[in-house]
């Protein structure tokens, strides 16, 4: 789920060597401009998983913002060999990945937390209920460390416990590839959606 | 007029279309089309979505999508996605029977005057229209095949459908049915080896 602040652009540069403000801010109505906030190695980041998705052969992506997974947006949006559908909810995004696999591609739903929150009926009476799988891309907001959305993070894991939908949460760059590559493994050869946690860590942000 | 008399004015001109179609509408297109290239979702208003997803998996075939105003109404924020892909090989039909039908007949927001054309139209739909009888609605149907673009047709109709034999092939069934379906008419596979064995 998109964060639903009201962006303007931030006059100076005072908080933005310090994570602790940044991660308040981003969520108070002073939301600073996109480039100003980003650390510089999100675009690696965003390559790093982009190339992990394609490896572990995905090629049809649904997806809705989270200000933590632009980059990642941007690279899928840029590559010719995925089809990029950018939603409005994230659950007609189940719908669109479910009538993909059936035509046999390899799908993905890329989404904040609050947006696996929105999708959980698609989920149950879709994908479970046909045993269809998806890789469910998820920024983990109110994940470790991070400000603004404790609630929703503390019942990501518990709803997708809840559901049955095997869960995977990334922490370390290094391990992209081959998690995506076995997480997309395992919901093929399970017939389910498998979900795989993003961290600020794993996309480079802060 | 019911959904029944406008479907059966269609039923023998799509061919070997695919077909997603939930709730009460989806027995009488088996009735009316049988054939395993018929979807049947359990998630309503996710209907259209998936008829989204197979025609974007598919540009080279026509896709159908059947919904209910129900339907429509629960996935609204699914018409700018689908206006905003452009798929010029589906066609979105809706039956607004200004209630949940299925469901106990309780009036949904049509009855109000929610209209679903302005509503398309409003999405990014540049082919919407209401039909008033099945004659207006056939003709409707015959132009928007041979237009291939997105177009979205809705009528007005009824409650009810006549007695038509219960659909026997369960969630599990229709999935596999329809994947073999495509894997026998694009000829090629879709789904993996079963036998977990190395491809050599």
């Amino acid at each position: 789920m998109a964060c639903l602040c009201p962006v303007k652009t931030l006059e100076g540069g005072s908080d933005i060597d310090n994570p602790d403000a940044l991660a308040v801010e981003i969520c108070s109505p002073v939301v600073s401009g996109l480039e100003r906030i980003k650390p510089v190695d999100s675009k690696q980041a965003a390559h790093i998983i982009v190339q992990g998705l394609k490896k572990a052969g995905i090629n049809f992506i649904a997806t809705l913002p989270d200000l933590k997974v632009v980059e990642v947006i941007e690279a899928v949006d840029r590559d010719p060999q995925i089809k990029h559908v950018p939603l409005c909810r994230e659950e007609e995004g189940v719908g669109i990945c479910a009538g993909a696999y059936l035509t046999g591609k390899k799908t993905a739903l890329l989404m904040q937390n609050g947006g696996l929150l929105n999708s959980c009926n698609g989920l149950t009476t879709t994908c479970l209920q046909f045993q269809i799988p998806i890789l469910l891309l998820v920024y983990y907001a109110g994940d470790l460390g991070d400000r603004g959305f404790t609630t929703v993070g503390s019942v990501t894991e518990p709803v997708l416990q809840g559901l049955g939908i095997r869960t995977y949460v990334l922490r370390k760059s290094a391990e992209v590839e081959e998690t995506l590559r076995g997480a997309q493994i395992l919901a093929e050869d399970s017939k389910k959606p498998v979900a795989v946690l993003l961290t600020k860590s794993v996309l480079g942000v802060k | 007029m019911q959904r029944y008399d406008c479907l059966k004015t269609i039923a023998g001109e799509v061919g070997e279309a695919l077909v997603v179609s939930a709730g009460l509408a989806a027995r009488e297109w088996q009735a009316l089309r049988p054939g395993d290239g018929n979807f049947r979702p359990r998630t309503l208003g996710l209907a259209s979505s998936i008829a989204l997803g197979i025609a974007l998996g598919l540009p080279h075939r026509k896709v159908i999508a059947i919904d209910g105003d129900g339907a429509f109404l629960m996935n609204l924020c699914g018409l700018p996605t689908i206006a905003w892909q452009k798929p010029s090989n589906l066609v979105h039909l809706l039956f607004d029977n200004q209630c949940y039908e299925a469901s106990g007949a309780t009036v949904t927001a049509t009855v109000s005057g929610a209209d679903a054309v302005a509503l398309a139209k409003g999405a990014g739909y540049t082919h919407a229209c209401w039909v008033r009888d099945p004659e207006e609605f056939r003709a409707e149907f015959l132009q928007a095949w041979k237009r291939n673009e997105l177009s979205f047709i809705a009528a007005k109709v009824e409650p009810g459908q006549p007695e038509l034999p219960p659909i026997r092939v369960d969630e599990l069934e229709n999935k596999y049915r329809f994947i073999r379906y495509l894997e026998a008419t694009e000829k090629r596979p879709i789904l993996g080896a079963a036998d977990h064995r190395p491809s050599s």
